[in-house]
């Protein structure tokens, strides 16, 4: 089933805001660490969220190019809807 | 469903790396059953490789580089993925007589273009003609080479179908002495000024042979279980190497896979009843974090003997909180088995003795800011106190002595930097005449640690050459000031990067920041650029001191004493 990027997007900030301790507004430009203050560990901790709620791998090769939750919810499109 | 390989085998005797070089390791190790397996994301079995597999498959490979036409020393740069590949090519090397190089994947998010300049300054500066990496990250090794003159970049699968049509058996085969190179480990040195450790094979079987032997006594019972990066010394030498040169039977975990999901670790020490398995403590720290109680059900860690843990400074209260954690499933405090030691003695200098568990003393807070350089005896009211571990006994292969500023030998409870003697030093850094001469003379090694010896144990209450480890990677205060200092309103030797203990004793970077600016607003903005910066960095969030200008001390030749910085700080003497 594909789901809309837009869905996508949704649910990845709704997952993101368990790891909100700032209680900031989320939106697609929220950076995650220096907006929502995430550690590199913090960071794998929300990755294996996203992973087992998509049952999904995100692989190795982009997380560099992941700085913030909108990248996040387009990366995990493309592999939910390849 | 395929079986993991076992623990045990009777047909070969047991040999704690007693031998002239890695090769002869392999091919004896190849001569049993055992070897390593490979675990998935999910913990299942991915690939099993045996020994002998491994030794048939490094030979081709190292025919593979001859026929290519690889010449003696040149460097290869392999990064480093926990993978059956990378293991075999890290052998195939020393069979074509090649430097192996490994190097580190992304940890996290962000941070493309730093990660990318890494890799390049370390292939630049080893001047490697070879890169290998997984299909995946081919691209930001492409990018990283750029500007390199490099004879192959690519995949195993690339490599082995352009040298297809190479005879293999016409190959000669070359044969390391024990004092030649073995690899390269990039695990110290800055980002941008990064310096390769140069380790013969004699260093690296003699430190194999003080881990497995004299460190953890390895036995026949014995199965090591590892989610430790192949491109840190601790995961190269002490779960790859230490392994394969003492046959142990050895289960891998990705390191991102770990990351993800710590308690995988432990999961598979219990399925496999793991006996040895090693972190740093910001492993047991995230293990603790993420358990829940429901996990214990599933868990049976009674098998495991020896929890190592090294790499960066010990805290107990992590230790003492994993415990709790996991007691329910048969983890004993006593498993724990504190270490000390560096990429540049190889891995090793010292162990506490198995069976022994933690011990710490308690150091006065001012000792550890430099303040005071001695211990007191009795613990007095008043006195901020400090839990520092117990590193354990240097290996019988080591001398170990706490030298003053001059390099005079102080005695027992006296602090100073901590110097080390032994067979597995290594022969230099790569290509670096300077920075070897700096912390390396007439066989001595200068660790560039602080710390003190008590009872003939090593204690390490801090670090002279200024590194600041977040979350296991380290990070050099040179590259994190660099990178403040590119901001318009600072000049260059503006700002100092140290580390100062957080409030459970954990790392926490400081900058300290001159600044002409006087208007609060802009102070408070410029400050808060300054945290974003540092914390896309390192990964963690920073305390941004500013100071007025000319108040960070500087040596007598003018340069920043990042040190004495430090000091300063943690005595309250450098504020806004």
């Amino acid at each position: 089933m594909t789901q809309s990027q837009e869905e996508i997007f949704n649910t990845v900030a709704t997952l993101v805001g368990n790891f909100n301790t700032r209680g900031i507004e989320i939106n697609k430009e929220t950076k995650f660490t220096a907006d929502l203050d995430l550690d590199s560990l913090a960071v794998m901790d929300l990755l294996a969220e996203i992973e087992d709620h998509f049952d999904i791998t995100v692989p190795l090769n982009i997380l560099p190019d992941l700085e913030n939750v909108g990248q996040v919810a387009d990366a995990v499109a493309k592999i939910v809807n390849e | 469903m395929r079986e993991p390989i076992p623990t045990h085998d009777p047909s070969l005797p047991r040999r704690h790396a007693d031998f002239e070089n890695v090769l002869d390791a392999l091919e004896y190790a190849a001569k049993g059953i055992r070897g390593f397996n490979f675990y998935s994301a999910r913990g299942e079995l991915e690939c099993p490789l045996t020994f002998t597999e491994m030794c048939e498959r490094a030979q081709e490979i190292g025919r593979r580089l001859v026929g290519f036409g690889a010449t003696k020393g040149e460097r290869v740069a392999l990064i480093a993925e926990t993978s059956d590949d990378f293991v075999c090519y890290f052998l195939g090397c020393q069979y074509a007589g090649l430097l192996p190089v490994p190097l580190p994947l992304p940890t996290s998010f962000g941070g493309r273009d730093g990660y990318t300049q890494q890799l390049h300054q370390q292939m630049k500066s080893c001047g490697a003609s070879y890169a290998f990496s997984a299909s995946q990250m081919l691209p930001l090794l492409d990018e990283a080479a750029e500007g390199l003159k490099m004879n192959f970049i690519g995949t195993a699968d690339m490599f082995e179908a352009q040298t297809a049509d190479v005879a293999l058996d016409a190959i000669v085969l070359e044969r390391p002495q024990s004092d030649d190179i073995a690899y390269l480990q990039y695990s110290s040195g800055s980002t941008r000024f990064p310096h390769g450790v140069a380790v013969s094979h004699k260093s690296l079987m003699a430190n194999c042979y003080g881990i497995s032997y004299d460190g953890v006594h390895t036995t026949d019972d014995d199965r090591c279980v590892s989610w430790l990066p192949f491109y840190h010394d601790m995961g190269l030498v002490g779960c790859f190497l230490a392994c394969l040169t003492s046959q142990v039977t050895t289960d891998f975990l990705r390191t991102e896979d770990f990351a993800r999901r710590p308690l995988l670790w432990l999961k598979l020490i219990s399925e496999n009843r793991g006996t040895i398995s090693y972190s740093p403590t910001f492993g047991y720290e995230i293990c603790t974090r993420r358990f829940k109680p429901s996990d214990i059900a599933d868990l049976d860690l009674s098998s495991w003997r020896v929890a190592g843990i090294g790499g960066d400074m010990i805290r107990a209260e992590v230790l003492r909180s994993f415990y709790d954690a996991f007691k329910d499933a048969g983890f004993t405090e006593k498993t724990f088995v504190p270490s000390y030691g560096l990429a540049e003695t190889t891995l090793a200098v010292s162990f506490t003795p198995p069976q022994q568990g933690f011990e710490t003393e308690l150091v006065d807070e001012r000792v550890l800011s430099g303040e005071i350089k001695e211990l007191n005896g009795e613990i007095q009211d008043g006195v901020n106190y400090r839990e520092v571990i117990n590193c354990g006994i240097p290996l019988p292969q080591y001398d170990v002595e706490i030298w003053d500023e001059n390099g005079n030998p102080l005695g027992e409870r006296k602090i100073g930097r901590v110097c080390v003697k032994g067979p597995s030093v290594m022969v230099g850094y790569y290509n670096d005449d300077e920075a070897t001469k700096a912390c390396l003379n007439d066989g001595w090694l200068d660790t560039g640690d602080m710390g003190y010896i008590s009872n003939g144990a090593i204690y390490i209450i801090g670090r002279l050459k200024d590194l600041i480890i977040i979350n296991g990677r380290n990070h050099w205060p040179q590259d994190i000031e660099w990178a403040v200092e590119q901001l318009p309103e600072l000049r260059s030797g503006d700002s100092a990067a140290i580390s100062i203990p957080g409030d459970n004793n954990e790392e926490v970077p400081a900058i300290l920041v001159q600044c002409r600016i006087r208007d609060e607003k802009s102070r408070a903005e410029l400050a808060s650029r300054i945290r974003d910066m540092v914390q896309s960095l390192v990964g963690s969030s920073s305390k941004v001191v500013l100071l007025p200008p000319r108040t960070l001390p500087r040596t007598s030749s003018g340069k920043l004493s990042r040190t004495k910085a430090r000091q300063q700080y943690l005595a309250g003497k450098l504020v806004s």
